[in-house]
């Protein structure tokens, strides 16, 4: 067994090594390196993150100490451990990508390939080293390196302006979150004995309640920011589609991760919520950015600017999840507390995988098409069969099919909103109440959303010759769809191996651990044991949840919660037999019909269409009217600024052309940010008038800002 | 909404009681021209007399006249526009679908289990309107098909047999070919009406094929212009093989016999 | 005879107007006989003389028909006007050495646009300034150059198949990302006649809609040509069977117009007898129909007993439920006897008495109300523009009847109310059908009350070349035949110009921002017959 430790030393060099060979050798072997560097590094990490996870053994190197600030450590426990990890399961098929996909034409030609491989290593530095930061200063600096390396990513087109100014979104509202974290860090340090985490939540048990609020506001701000929640996710749906395919995979598969970290550790780890108040903000927060997400998801035609509203989503239903977790555990319900941290932490894992996924998929066909708009593409299918396999399983884990990933995380995120019954507070109820809805809307939508990106992009016929000339992508680009492809089917059919995992993770912070309440030991009690008496768990087994016991390990395959008296079982599910019997259903009935129609002949017909003499394109669906119903009924959301028709005719009846012309300001530019700017530009005027240049004003002015300050310090 | 139900109620069935029993209300079928026992002097003279029927429906046989049923199309001249009327009688049967072949043949064709499930697609390869009112008739009460597993389908995919109606226009001869591919074996045409049949008044021209015989193999013909509900039905009994068709005198090559202009 | 003579003077009057504005320029002959006047013109005062009885003499395009001789095209406009006001035809004689264009009306006068791109399609005639001079009857199968209905192309020889077919491009209007066409047809879903119907839309609502007839194009006016009168009046009376006996009615009376044949009373009382059960029925299908597309089991049920009803007392009585082979040149061809008037009589006062009371159910079940009303508008401007025809433009306000306009048979002499709706919706068009079954159920009661004793035909009709325009109000409307005869009395010029066809052109302004689930209500509510339209 190699010392974790050690080997994160070895990632740190190899990093290092990437970025070093980068800027030296020439453009042809720099891909070569990015691919080996990339993932043995992803490697490397993946075994560290893996190691400690599994184990529970954290790790932890003091750096050194400056000065009186306490000294500076690198510490690897549970929770980084599960977040280094989900980096590597990324990075490493993305790295893989990369290689072949960075060839592209437009970015060869124009930008070369060193500065790409460069920040990429260091991105990636940056991103373990903030995870396993365990004192503020290392955590600050290295959330500022990673903010500043993925803007750099992002911009990498940086000679088009729409990327430009999308990076340029993205650095000023990720600086502003920055800025709210420090606030929080340092609001958190004031009365704290060092800057290490363990002193910081040492100074967080004896913390005021309106220093607590202050707290969480500002680090669910400014994680939030990362993280691409509502208010401040204006910058992600610009982002996505100015950045790289596998940046963005990157970004939505890391990089929102690191805002969701931050918001844990802040609010679950060192300073836990107290109030149920601040619970119920993030669920409410969380459910909106659901919701909001995949209603802007569902009308985009543009494939990655999809996706990315879809991170919205699922961020969102993360987070809702936290949300519920936070509110259940102030509230005394530890169990359901734990499920929900579960659920919500599988549900992160999940999203990073299958976007990781999509975003890969997106960029494969926006390499070998050259387009990414949905009504422009259509017939890939038939050209792109394993491009168009792979992301067929991202969208149906996305869209929370069984068996896939994504059912198990939202069935559990859902049905632990559901179980909201059990708390006392009205208002707190009827808010659940009202976040499940969105979410199950959100659920519903987001499947119509990904059945349309499917159906668009791969069936039917193409609609432009760019899309009808496409080709498959070689096998470096297929690989890594096909491993992150692969883990989406495992995460989703084992889900019982999975939540052990989970479970101790969020022991770290909750220092309970639920996994009983949602894996009964069916395989290693098959006597029951006290949760579970033996009645009980036979009656289960009379039902097949034994099935597979004699060679498999851990637990059961079935996930199970166990409720009162009244309700023993509240629900149940095992994906891992769904799959079996999926498998056997859909095999049997082919063998059966291979069977019945051995000794016929099979007629293959062509499409019927009606008896259409030449179906063009032109009369196919396309993307825009797949959408349109949900745009019409949501259409108070979406709310178009410029709705035109116009018609043209000639001899006054003799229409000749329709033109219609749409134009829409994102919801949140709309209702915050338009607003918010305009508000400056007033109390800038305003500013302007107060400024009349006299001395005695300044004084007066001085003084009335004393005595604020000295009241809130009073109040805190 | 009650009243709907309460209507309904009232106006009772009406559906025929057809194959269990004839239907003899009146004015459900146009008939053929029957009894045409005049024995002529002269072949000359049949001949002469035959040459009334527009369609080459009234053959002369030495000095008879004998009907060929597929191509009349009920417009009464050999009754109403004679001198002395050569047809003396009118039936009023509709059992007379004819096929190319026997019945044995047609009920092998889709074995047992259609015989309760029969789906149609109807296809108007230029009809004039009258047959596929026909055809409509049958989902009405007075008919009520379904009572007997006929059902019209929307697509071809699910069809077992294709109803062409019309003189099979040239615009209409893609579609119909691609509808045929389409549809599962095993499958079945039925030819409805005289247009169907031998192209009917329109005949062959640059516009219309002269019938689907012309381009997909027909199993069972349903003369008359337009067929009554009642021959069609008597038709799709007739092909899966539950009656048997009318005493077949075809030759499968040229339906109807050759064609007039 | 007062009433003959004043219309003889107005016809005078209208004569003299024209040609005392056109400076005695143009010729302008009047027939009583024919209630026809004749203007002869040039392509100079075409568009001149169009506009003036459009605008300021309100007369409506009837037709439009182009015959072809050895040296020259010859065109005839057919405008029609208030009731009892003459016809009017514009003539127009092309050099055929010439250049084969022609100016085109339909900037002023829309509904002469689909009947120019027919001739268009059919004849290669180049309509100048014609905004959309597309095909209409040729599809992709047809060589570009080829013109079935001149004289020099053999219409008895299967259609010529070019190897390689025309490229198929629909026409198509609107610019939006993600526009598309959603074709509907040409095989339907149920027993709906053939016709392709492309859906503008970018989802959810269709914005425009592109109608493609004529795959049901038979060559009725081709195939024709050259043959006897009593051939095709088989053609006439069979080329759209759910209105035959109107269509033989307008052949017949085309035909004897040539020959001048004077009709026994009997024989034109009997016309108007079927012709008035024929609309019965169809009015009662059409009500079936509309029940059917607004899934209204009961209802549709109930109108579909009364249909068959309606066809069982036709078989009844005629010997054909569809009342083919009753007309021919110079009369009819079957006699009603007193008691079978009585039959008629009775069988259809008590369908009709059904009728009412399913109209009562109707009008109460608000569920069926408010799928039809303000469904498939079409205002009387717009239908007035396109010259639409029959039941829908009078649902639109535009009370416009040949039975009044231009009399024929005996209608002259009966009295009868033509309905009008004013708000053109479906619901306006489903009462009007309502309101028009039972007024031809009054005739029918009224004329077989007194049905005038004689002949039923004419004794002899002795054809003569020549050529005239036959015409009847149809059940879908106005249906106008040119019949031309050579010296054999065979035909040599069949020209059609069907209701379905008129009234077709003006569909898209009922399908127009529409829910793709209000499709079959508003063809429903049209009712129109795509067997009539591509003949
Ligand atoms: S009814 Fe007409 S078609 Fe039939 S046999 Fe007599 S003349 Fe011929
Ligand atoms: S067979 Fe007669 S009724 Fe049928 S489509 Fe032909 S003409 Fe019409």
């Amino acid at each position: 067994m190699i010392d974790p430790k050690r080997l994160f030393f070895l990632f740190l060099i190899l990093c290092g090594a990437g970025v070093v060979l980068a800027a030296l050798l020439p453009r042809r072997a720099n891909r070569v390196v990015l691919a080996w560097i990339g993932s043995l590094s992803s490697l490397t990490i993946l075994w560290v993150g893996g190691a400690v996870l599994l184990s529970g053994q954290a790790w932890q190197v003091d750096l050194w100490n400056i000065w009186s600030l306490g000294p500076m450590v690198l510490k690897m426990d549970r929770l980084s451990a599960l977040f280094v990890f989900i980096a590597g399961l990324v990075f490493l098929p993305v790295s893989i990508f990369s290689a072949s996909y960075m060839n592209l034409p437009k970015y060869v030609k124009r930008y070369g390939f060193k500065s790409f491989g460069i920040y990429y290593h260091l991105l990636l530095a940056a991103i373990v080293l903030l995870l396993v930061a365990g004192d503020m200063l290392s955590f600050l600096l290295a959330w500022e390196a990673m903010s500043i390396f993925s803007y750099l990513l992002v911009n990498y087109e940086h000679e088009k302006e729409d990327t430009t100014k999308a990076g340029y979104l993205m650095l000023s509202l990720g600086e502003a979150g920055t800025i709210a974290v420090v606030l929080a860090f340092f609001l958190l340090a004031r009365t704290a004995t060092g800057l290490d985490f363990p002193a910081l939540r040492a100074a967080a048990a004896g913390m005021g309640q309106a220093s607590a609020w202050a707290i969480f506001l500002l680090s669910f701000f400014g994680f939030g920011v990362k993280a691409g929640l509502v208010p401040t996710n204006i910058w992600l749906p610009l982002a996505h589609p100015a950045a790289p395919s596998n940046v963005s995979a990157i970004l939505s598969g890391v990089i929102l991760n690191l805002g969701l970290y931050g918001i844990v550790r802040f609010n679950a780890d060192l300073l836990p919520v107290k109030d149920i108040g601040a619970g119920a903000i993030v669920l409410i927060v969380g459910s909106i950015s659901a919701l909001v997400g995949i209603l802007y998801a569902v009308i985009r035609n543009d494939m990655k600017e999809m996706l990315a509203h879809s991170s919205i989503e699922n961020i969102g239903i993360i987070t809702a999840g936290l949300g519920a977790g936070f509110i259940f555990r102030i509230a005394g319900l530890p169990a359901l507390a734990g499920i929900a941290f579960i659920a919500a932490f599988y549900h992160l894992l999940n999203h990073s995988l299958y976007k990781a996924l999509l975003f890969l998929g997106a960029g494969a066909v926006d390499y070998s098409a050259g387009e990414r708009n949905m009504d422009r593409l259509g017939g890939l299918i038939r050209v792109m069969p394993w491009t168009s396999l792979f992301f067929l399983v991202g969208a149906l884990s996305i869209a929370a099919l069984p068996p896939f990933n994504g059912f198990v995380s939202e069935w559990l995120t859902l049905q632990t909103m559901l179980r909201s019954v059990e708390l006392s507070s009205m208002g707190i109820k009827i808010i659940f109440a009202l976040c499940a809805a969105a979410l199950a809307l959100t659920a519903a939508l987001a499947v119509t959303c990904f059945v349309k990106a499917f159906a668009m992009s791969f069936l039917g016929l193409a609609r432009s010759p760019k899309a009808s000339k496409a080709v498959e992508v070689n096998r470096s680009m297929q690989a890594p769809m096909a491993i992150l492809a692969l883990c989406c089917l495992l995460f989703g059919i084992l889900p019982t191996y999975v939540i052990p995992v989970l479970d101790n993770t969020i022991a770290t912070f909750t220092h309970e651990h639920m996994v009983d309440e949602l894996v009964p030991p069916f395989f290693t009690a098959p006597q029951g044991n006290a949760r579970f008496p033996q009645e009980f768990v036979s009656e289960f087994h009379d039902l097949g949840a034994q099935v597979g016991r004699t060679f498999l390990p851990g637990q059961g395959l079935v996930v199970m919660h166990r409720g009162t008296e009244h309700n023993p079982v509240v629900y149940a599910m095992s994906t891992s037999y769904t799959f079996v019997v999926l498998i056997l259903l859909m095999g049997g009935s082919l063998i059966l019909f291979r069977v019945l129609t051995r000794s016929r002949k099979v007629d293959r017909g062509p499409v019927w269409a009606g008896g259409v003499r030449q179906l063009l394109p032109k009369m196919t669906y396309t993307a825009t009217g797949f959408s349109n119903p949900v745009r019409v009924i949501f259409e108070a959301v979406f709310r178009p600024v410029i709705f035109d028709e116009m018609r043209e005719t000639v001899a006054e009846h003799f229409l000749i052309a329709v033109k219609s012309q749409r134009q829409e300001v994102y919801i949140l530019e709309r209702t915050m940010f338009s607003p918010l700017a305009r508000l400056g530009r007033w109390l800038a005027a305003l500013l302007g008038k107060i400024h009349s240049g006299s001395v005695n004003l300044y004084a007066a002015y001085i003084l009335i800002s004393l005595g604020i300050v000295l009241i809130i310090q009073r109040l805190m | 909404m009650w009243e709907w139900v309460w209507e309904g109620i009232r106006s009772g069935i009406v559906t025929t009681a057809y194959p269990a029993r004839e239907e003899t209300a009146s004015g459900v079928s146009p008939g053929f021209p029957t009894d045409l026992p005049r024995t002529f002097a002269a072949a000359g003279e049949a001949s002469v007399a035959a040459s009334c029927c527009p369609t080459e429906a009234l053959l002369s046989e030495d000095q008879q006249v004998v009907l060929r049923e597929p191509r009349c199309i009920h417009c009464y001249r050999c009754l109403r526009q004679t001198e002395t009327p050569l047809a003396w009688q009118w039936q009023g049967n509709y059992e007379w679908a004819v096929s190319p072949h026997p019945r044995v043949e047609l009920a092998k064709k889709f074995g047992r289990s259609f015989r309760r499930s029969l789906h149609l697609r109807i296809l108007d390869a230029g009809a004039c309107g009258a047959c596929l009112s026909e055809i409509e008739q049958l989902n009405k009460p007075y008919y009520n098909m379904h009572r007997l597993g006929f059902f019209v389908t929307p697509t071809p995919r699910d069809a077992d047999v294709l109803v062409v109606a019309g003189p099979m226009t040239e615009h209409m001869r893609q579609p119909l070919l691609s509808a045929y591919e389409a549809m599962p074996t095993p499958k079945a045409v039925l030819a409805l009406g005289a247009c169907a049949i031998f192209g009917g008044v329109f005949g062959t021209s640059f516009a219309s094929m002269g019938g689907v015989a012309s381009l997909i193999p027909v199993d069972i013909l349903v003369p008359g212009c337009p067929p009554p509900p009642l021959a069609i039905l008597h038709a799709l009994l007739a092909l899966i093989g539950r009656v048997e068709p009318a005493a077949c005198e075809l030759n499968s090559s040229s339906p109807g016999g050759e064609r007039g202009d | 005879m007062a009433q003959g003579l004043s219309k003889n003077h107005r016809q005078l009057d209208l004569a003299e107007a024209i040609a005392k504005r056109w400076h005695w320029k143009v010729n302008v002959s009047c027939d009583t006989a024919l209630s026809q006047c004749y203007v002869e013109c040039d392509r100079n005062q075409l568009l001149e003389l169009c506009r003036w009885l459009i605008d300021d003499m309100d007369y409506a395009l009837g037709s439009l028909i182009v015959e072809e001789t050895n040296e020259n095209w010859l065109l005839r406009y057919v405008f029609y006007g208030e009731p009892d006001s003459e016809a009017v035809h514009l003539g127009l004689r092309l050099d055929k050495a010439e250049k084969t264009t022609v100016p085109s009306i339909s900037p002023i006068i829309h509904a002469a646009d689909w009947q120019e791109r027919e001739a268009w399609d059919l004849f290669g005639l180049r309509f100048e300034g014609h905004p959309r001079l597309i095909d209409i009857v040729r599809h992709e199968a047809w060589p570009a150059e080829i013109y079935p209905m001149r004289k020099n192309f053999d219409g008895s020889q299967p259609g010529p198949h070019p190897p390689v077919e025309r490229p198929f491009q629909p026409y198509h209007v609107v610019q939006a990302p993600g526009a598309f066409l959603m074709p509907i047809g040409p095989v339907f879903s149920d027993a709906a006649e053939s016709a392709l119907f492309l859906l503008e839309s970018v989802g959810e609502d269709v914005i425009r809609i592109w109608p493609r007839f004529f795959y049901k194009f038979r060559g009725v006016e081709k195939i024709a040509e050259g043959q006897a009168v009593d051939r095709v009046l088989l053609l006439a009376e069979r080329f759209s069977g759910t209105s035959s006996f109107a269509h033989s009615l307008a052949f017949c009376q085309a035909v004897e117009a040539i020959c001048r044949v004077d009709l026994p009373s009997r024989a034109q009382a009997l016309r108007i007898v079927f012709a008035e059960l024929e609309r019965f029925r169809h009015h009662v299908a059409a009500i079936a129909g509309i029940c059917n597309s607004t899934a209204l089991a009961v209802a549709t049920s109930q109108a579909g007993i009364l249909e068959e009803e309606a066809l069982r007392l036709s078989g009844t009585l005629t010997g054909h439920r569809y009342l083919f082979g009753l007309n021919k040149p110079g009369g009819v061809t079957l006699d009603l006897n007193d008691r079978q008037c009585e039959d008629l009589s009775s069988g259809v006062q008590a369908i009709f008495l059904k009728l009412a009371r399913l109209y009562d159910l109707l009008r109460y079940s608000s569920s069926f109300l408010d799928r039809l009303e303000e469904v498939g508008m079409v205002t009387k401007d717009q239908a007035r523009n396109y010259g639409l025809v029959g039941p829908i433009a009078r649902a639109s306000g535009l009370a416009r009847d040949l039975r009044q306009v231009l009399p024929y048979a005996l209608y002259s002499e009966i009295s009868f109310e033509v309905p009008q709706e004013e708000e053109g919706d479906g619901y306006a068009r489903l009462r009007l059908l309502f309101r028009e079954a039972e007024q031809s159920a009054k005739i029918l009661q009224k004329i077989l009350s007194f049905l005038p004793p004689g002949e039923i035909a004419a004794r002899e009709v002795a054809l003569k070349p020549g050529a005239a325009l036959g015409w009847a109000e149809a059940p879908r409307g106005a249906t106008f035949h040119w019949v031309r005869l050579d010296e054999q009395g065979r035909v040599r010029r069949y020209h059609l110009t069907t209701p379905s066809f008129t009234n077709w052109h003006g569909f898209h302004f009922a399908a127009e921002d529409f829910a793709y689930q209000d499709f079959p209500i508003i063809m429903a509510s049209f009712g129109l017959s795509n067997a009539e339209c591509d003949r």
